[in-house]
């Protein structure tokens, strides 16, 4: 009897374990390099705060593929009517996390939060605007100050809200707690630990595949590493280059990598009787720089040489700009021909916690530039103190990186070379007050320029100008963004080329 | 007594305005918070608007006393970065803090006193001299050494340990805990041995030093010459008066670790007020920064506070007049 007990006990067990109870729903657990500051889809115009909005919220139009295309979102039409006013035609039949309606009020709502400081920090996009009209619930005409031609390119960073209940709650509340039409929901989220997503099934472009997603923010890179490794996260982002080996050779891991959007450049000043106002001081300091070698050495191969600032998609963007070789012999007789036999001295500012190796970069430079006679003072400092020192345009040479999400050169140019005028809000990132009168001129000519094709050619033409005639920068590479998955788990994960993590997108 | 009392916290009020001042005055000079909180586009106007929205532009004198008048109303700004009260925002955090730091500060209670005991009996044996250059090492390597190593050993080599985070936390009222679960508690281990190495070393070399003078004095050969059985003379009577300095020490300590466990935080990816610490001068957010480190003047003055008392308890023969 007792035996008979016995085998029907282990009878019951081997039954329980072999069901099946239906397939759980896919779930993803994914280690990023920063966590969110706020759950406000306004208050943080970085990438990494906008990577998170992305999955909770939807803007107008939205970016997608490899070259970030503009395509709808919220809006299934939009227009240009005239050069100051934008249509935009609204989808039906969206709604909100919290059931409301969408409609032509909730982005005008939304434009109109970006103008005030305490809650936005698009105050540049929000200041533009003229005014909103809305003639129906489904049509919404943005009139702005001035004549834009990027302005729509910008709508894929501007998420909507909801206006009842934005308006309705604490905003504190507002502050942890998002409402938006995206493809997922905030299940939870334990500030410093994790953010939890559950898929929202009525989303309007179908059904997220993976159901639940936990992103844990790791900022310390060797713990990141030690996640992928111990196998506790299937997706990792940011993944440093001194770290690439040990991923590669590890064979329970993939890396997957695509060239960054992101170039880092020199800028020089060019302050009327300083050595870098001559063109030929300018040439030979590119001449002098060996870009192979450093990112043979520094970026461990992780980079790619560039010729101008924007990448291939972006408007202005000149294919036919090649690099000046390195050539040391024909930079120091440069230098003397423009009357620098002994070379001269200059300080080399940088970040050194912003961009990829950034302070052994400006090591690299400094130690090429003494070869051929220029003596470098290295001043790299954190990016708090460092970025400050840019805005305020007092820096003589320094190391920066820069991408613009609205893929327009003209809008990068006005902040980065434009001379510094602070009335009409120009050169606010010309750090070494770089000022040449035919570039300001051929700048503001295409700030009217609104024909896509004719906006093009001026623009790469202004692109040229700048960097063979008058080598407003010395282009030293794009970077390389690095991740890493989990194989076998046949995560399918195409990263984007503004590094935002999108879940909608990424399937197993 | 009593007046040594509310001279003590007199004392401790003047310490918290001078460390306020301090900080306040630091980090106005430290990279300026606007121009990230205006966006990547901003004109050099709507620059100067954020700066007035924020009351930035007032002379740092007006600044300062206007936080002094918020924070005695229990203001103490909203941050930079999240756009939430400071205060809250860090209080947010300390149950994840002081968990860690109660552990670590058991483990090196626990371990210090037993090994510095063990170390004191038999001074010449080889695990005595093991231990005791163990804790050399223990002073001498940095936390976040420690901690790689425990990650890599533990988490990676061994897949036995996980390598970061709190693990399944349970929300007892406002305080979220990981000593309910499992999980909580495994996560627990690694970070509190790394945040004890050093306190251990430190008083596990106190207990042995103490011990050694203590088992020498002329009531212990007295013990020992009743034929009291050892547990009773080591325990009873010679631990318990070594332990008066030993438990000082450690109480001390605690409050240091509380307050600035910072690197074992990152290391450990702990969602603690160290590393909300560490994120806030990164990003230049002065109302966290100034807050907590006030906070932690205050965290640490009433432990000192406390120690003493708690001190003069223990030891009749101290008097505080």
């Amino acid at each position: 009897m007792k035996k008979l007990a016995w085998m029907a006990a282990i009878a019951w067990v081997m039954v329980s374990l072999v069901a099946t109870g239906p397939a759980a729903a896919k779930s993803l657990v994914v280690a990023v390099d920063s966590p969110p500051r706020m759950m406000n889809p306004h208050g943080d115009d970085s990438d990494a705060g906008l990577s998170y909005m992305a999955n909770f919220f939807d803007g107008l139009l939205q970016r997608k593929g490899e070259e970030g295309k503009l395509t709808p979102a919220l809006a299934v039409e939009w227009e240009h009517p005239d050069a100051l006013s934008w249509k935009f035609t609204l989808r039906k039949g969206v709604k909100f996390h919290n059931g409301n309606d969408f409609t032509a009020a909730d982005v005008k709502f939304s434009f109109e939060r970006l103008s005030s400081p305490e809650v936005s920090e698009f105050l540049n996009t929000g200041k533009q605007i003229a005014s909103i009209e809305t003639p129906d619930d489904y049509t919404v005409i943005i009139k702005t100050k001035e004549p834009i031609p990027w302005f729509a390119n910008n709508m894929h960073q501007v998420f909507i809200m909801d206006k009842e209940s934005t308006e309705a709650r604490d905003p504190g509340d507002v502050m942890i707690k998002p409402i938006g039409t995206g493809a997922y929901k905030l299940q939870e989220w334990v500030k410093g630990s994790y953010v939890r997503l559950t898929a929202n099934e009525d989303y309007w472009e179908g059904a997220p595949p993976i159901k639940n997603v936990e992103i844990r923010p790791i900022t310390e890179s060797s713990t990141r590493f030690a996640a992928l490794v111990s196998g506790t996260v299937e997706i990792v982002t940011g993944i440093p280059v001194e770290l690439y080996e040990p991923v590669v050779k590890n064979p329970k891991l993939d890396v997957v990598s695509r060239p960054a959007r992101r170039s880092i450049f020199l800028a020089l000043g060019n302050k009327p009787g300083s050595p870098m106002a001559d063109i030929r001081v300018r040439k030979a300091m590119y001449m002098a720089i060996n870009e192979d070698e450093i990112i043979e050495k520094i970026m461990r191969g992780h980079a790619a040489p560039a010729a101008q600032i924007p990448d291939p998609p972006t408007v202005g963007y000149n294919p036919k700009l090649a690099r000046l070789p390195y050539d040391p012999a024909m930079a120091k007789k440069l230098l003397a021909e423009a009357g620098y036999p002994d070379g001269f001295t200059v300080t080399l500012s940088g970040p050194n916690d912003r961009y990829v190796q950034d302070e052994k970069i400006c090591e690299a430079v400094a130690k090429y530039l003494a070869k051929i006679g220029i003596k470098v003072n290295l001043d790299v400092k954190p990016k708090s103190i460092f970025f400050p020192e840019v805005a305020e345009g007092t820096l003589e040479f320094y190391l920066i990186g820069w991408f613009d999400g609205t893929y327009d050169m003209g809008r990068t140019y006005f902040k980065l070379a434009h001379s510094r005028d602070a009335d009409q809000g120009f050169g606010g990132l010309n750090g070494a007050n770089y000022s040449n009168a035919d570039l300001d001129k051929l700048l503001e000519s295409t700030a009217e320029i609104i024909d896509p094709a004719k906006r093009r050619q001026t623009l790469q033409r202004l692109n040229k100008m700048a960097m063979e005639e008058q080598i407003v920068w010395i282009p030293l590479h794009y970077q390389e963004d690095l991740y890493a998955i989990q194989k076998g788990e046949s995560i399918q994960f195409d990263p984007r080329p503004d590094r935002w993590m999108v879940y909608k997108e990424i399937d197993k | 007594m009593l007046t040594y009392i509310i001279r003590r916290l007199l004392q401790g009020v003047i310490v918290l305005l001078a460390v306020s001042l301090i900080c306040f005055v630091i980090f106005r000079y430290m990279g300026d918070p606007v121009l990230t909180l205006a966006g990547r586009y901003a004109t050099q106007d709507q620059i100067q608007e954020v700066r007035k929205s924020l009351g930035l532009d007032q002379p740092t004198y007006v600044q300062y006393v206007r936080f002094l008048w918020n924070a005695a109303h229990g203001n103490f700004g909203k941050s930079y970065v999240s756009r939430v009260p400071a205060l809250g925002l860090i209080l947010e955090r300390f149950p994840a803090t002081f968990e860690l730091a109660t552990c670590a500060i058991l483990i090196s209670l626990v371990f210090g006193v037993g090994f510095g005991v063990l170390v004191a009996l038999r001074p010449y044996a080889w695990h005595s001299r093991a231990i005791m250059a163990g804790s050399l090492g223990g002073i001498s390597m940095p936390t976040f050494l420690t901690g790689i190593l425990l990650i890599m050993i533990f988490a990676v080599y061994a897949g036995i340990l996980p390598p970061f985070g709190r693990g399944k936390t349970v929300e007892v009222g406002f305080w979220r805990t990981g000593l309910l679960t499992v999980d909580g508690i495994r996560h627990l281990i690694l970070p509190a041995i790394t945040l004890s190495t050093y306190q251990l070393a430190v008083l596990l070399r106190l207990t042995r030093a103490g011990m050694r003078e203590v088992m020498a004095e002329e009531y212990i050969k007295t013990a020992w010459a009743k034929g009291l059985s050892p547990m009773t003379v080591i325990v009873k009577h010679a631990l318990r008066n070594v332990l008066i300095p030993v438990v000082t020490m450690a109480g001390l300590q605690f409050g240091e670790l509380i307050a600035f466990a910072i690197v074992t935080e990152t290391i450990f990816q702990w969602p603690g007020m160290g590393n909300l610490l560490l994120t806030s001068i990164y990003e230049t957010d002065q109302p966290v920064i100034v807050t907590y480190i006030m906070m932690a003047a205050v965290i640490i003055i009433s432990i000192n506070i406390l120690v003493d008392i708690f001190y003069a308890v223990l030891n009749p023969k101290i008097r505080y007049d």
